[in-house]
């Protein structure tokens, strides 16, 4: 689904990404940790186009994507939510969601009257599903900048599903997030997968790493320090130092 | 008394409504390019100057005229952009906006060289007296161009509100980083919203020439000028607060006008203007705050 072949960005003299190389299979769930600075962020921006590569390049379901603009790259099938949180505060919840799907409504470029009648239909069923899988629906009237910290969260992450993508990419989404609301998280990060969506997950939270991650690579100043299945980052002595903060 | 004070008022918000129809273009670029566009009036005037010359020339009828402004003006502004707005794009505001004031001055060098003279006269949307109504005198073209203006500005609060373009607009105005990874093009935006802007001005301009009755070059920076005042009196980049701003304007002048004499009529906008910067309301920031904040 997603390669990267020794992607690097620098700012400057610092090298926040240096040489990285991920694979992220069909239908897997990868997790990306480290500690702070360590490029995790840079990285899921590289792939969703914010900034460009400074070296190496990135294969989408076997396609380099490294010169496509942003929005290009959602139309590809690769959508991000934030670290911080960034709706459209004065827009409702179901605009939202509906102003998301534009991309799809201009891949398939159907007739102006199919698109109207059969179209709206679709896409009005499409966002209304959205919103029970994020139980926003009683919510769907209300400016996005008016809803709690959780519900923001939630909101965002079914606007980057409004869009309907082929890779996620979820930047500390349980940043901020109580125990139980960590648990609905894993529930609906595990329920996209079912549905066949790939993902790729960057987070602090062990909580939440462990318990969904099928791999789990570790940056570390740039660079991919180790990789594997949980159990074995958990066991890896040059994660423990580097992040974990354990005593090796 | 009374009723030169309702008469002044009607005469406000005629003026008022075409003043709102310009600022309504300069707050459409200027909330989605974050750009001041100087050269939106002169756009404006060049539309205007092609329907003259079409009447110069061929005597065609109004729609004919109308037609040729908004076209003219749609061309004009795809010119600007291509020219100012597009190579600034991420780059600097203050760069576009001085590449738009010399695009100004090339737009009135090249009416003046189609149509040398200082005044041409524009055919009248309505010729003959104002009609009388109890002891009110009530021109038609002018309330002609209230009840476009207010068809005009109802559009486009639908199309801003109902169509997934228009939230695709509002989305761009506030966070374009975000609505571009929401899968909107922002570029493809900014140039759909220029020649949106530029459609309106061409038909406030073509309003503003066919009841006053006459075109000159100086349109250019009248209509910037006007358009400018309004936006500014309603509040950087709020679509409403223009049209509020307009007919503001549109008041103050009139007003001013019947009591203090034509000379002060601009000086007492302006005052008023400075008045409001100097003591800066919070409606007047809050928007551009709202921007940076997110």
């Amino acid at each position: 689904m997603l390669d990267l072949k020794g992607v690097a960005r620098y700012f400057g003299g610092v090298r926040a990404v240096d040489g990285l190389e991920l694979t992220v299979g069909d239908g897997e769930i990868v997790a990306l940790i480290g500690p702070n600075g360590s490029g995790k962020s840079t990285t899921v921006n590289l792939i969703a186009g914010v900034f460009p590569l400074s070296a190496g390049a990135i294969y989408f379901r076997g396609e380099d994507i490294g010169g496509l603009p942003t929005h290009r790259r959602l139309q590809a099938g690769i959508a991000r939510t934030f670290q911080n949180i960034r709706l459209f505060g004065q827009l409702t919840v179901w605009q939202n969601l509906w102003v998301a799907q534009n991309a799809l409504e201009d891949r398939a470029r159907r007739g102006f009257f199919a698109r109207w009648l059969g179209g709206r239909a679709r896409a009005r069923e499409e966002i209304f599903q959205l919103l029970e899988f994020s139980a926003l629906a009683h919510k769907q009237d209300e400016l996005a900048a008016n809803l709690a910290f959780g519900e923001q969260r939630r909101l965002e992450l079914a606007r980057a599903l409004a869009s309907k993508p082929k890779l996620l990419l979820l930047d500390e989404p349980a940043a901020g997030m109580n125990s139980e609301e960590i648990g609905q998280l894993r529930e609906r990060i595990l329920s996209l997968r079912q549905r066949g969506v790939t993902i790729l997950l960057i987070e602090h939270v062990m909580e939440l790493v462990m318990g969904v991650a099928d791999r789990i690579a570790v940056l570390n100043f740039g660079q991919k320090i180790a990789e594997g299945a949980p159990a074995e980052i958990q066991a890896d002595a040059a994660v423990r130092r580097a992040y974990l903060g354990g005593e090796a | 008394m009374l009723l030169d004070l309702l008469q002044n008022t009607i005469d406000g918000a005629a003026a008022g409504a075409s003043y709102a129809l310009l600022a309504v273009g300069f707050t459409l670029i200027f909330g989605v390019l974050r750009r001041v566009n100087l050269s939106y009036g002169p756009a404006v005037m060049i539309g205007c100057y092609a329907a003259t010359w079409l009447h110069l020339n061929f005597q065609s009828g109004l729609i004919v005229l109308a037609l040729a402004a908004v076209a003219g003006t749609v061309l004009a502004g795809a010119y600007v952009e291509r020219l100012c707005f597009a190579p600034h794009r991420s780059g600097s505001a203050i760069a576009a906006m001085v590449a738009s004031f010399a695009l100004w001055m090339q737009f009135e060098e090249l009416a003046t060289l189609v149509l040398p003279r200082h005044v041409y006269a524009f055919p009248l949307l309505h010729e003959g007296a104002p009609v009388e109504f109890l002891g009110l005198s009530l021109r038609p073209d002018a309330l002609a161009v209230l009840g476009v203006a207010a068809i005009l500005c109802a559009l486009l609060q639908g199309l801003l509100h109902r169509t997934r373009f228009g939230l695709a607009v509002r989305a761009t105005i506030e966070n374009p980083h975000a609505a571009s990874l929401a899968g909107i093009d922002p570029g493809r935006i900014f140039v759909l919203i220029f020649a949106l802007a530029s459609a309106i001005g061409g038909i406030a301009g073509f309003l503003i020439v066919a009841t006053h009755g006459q075109v000159t070059p100086m349109l250019g920076m009248w209509a910037t000028l006007k358009g400018l005042l309004a936006m500014m009196l309603g509040g950087l980049g709020s679509l409403r607060g223009a049209i509020v701003g307009a007919l503001v304007l549109g008041q103050i002048e009139a007003h001013s006008q019947w009591f203090l004499g034509p000379q002060w009529r601009d000086l007492v906008a302006y005052l008023l203007l400075f008045a409001l910067l100097a003591a800066n309301p919070s409606w007047m920031t809050r928007w551009t705050i709202s921007r940076s904040a997110s």
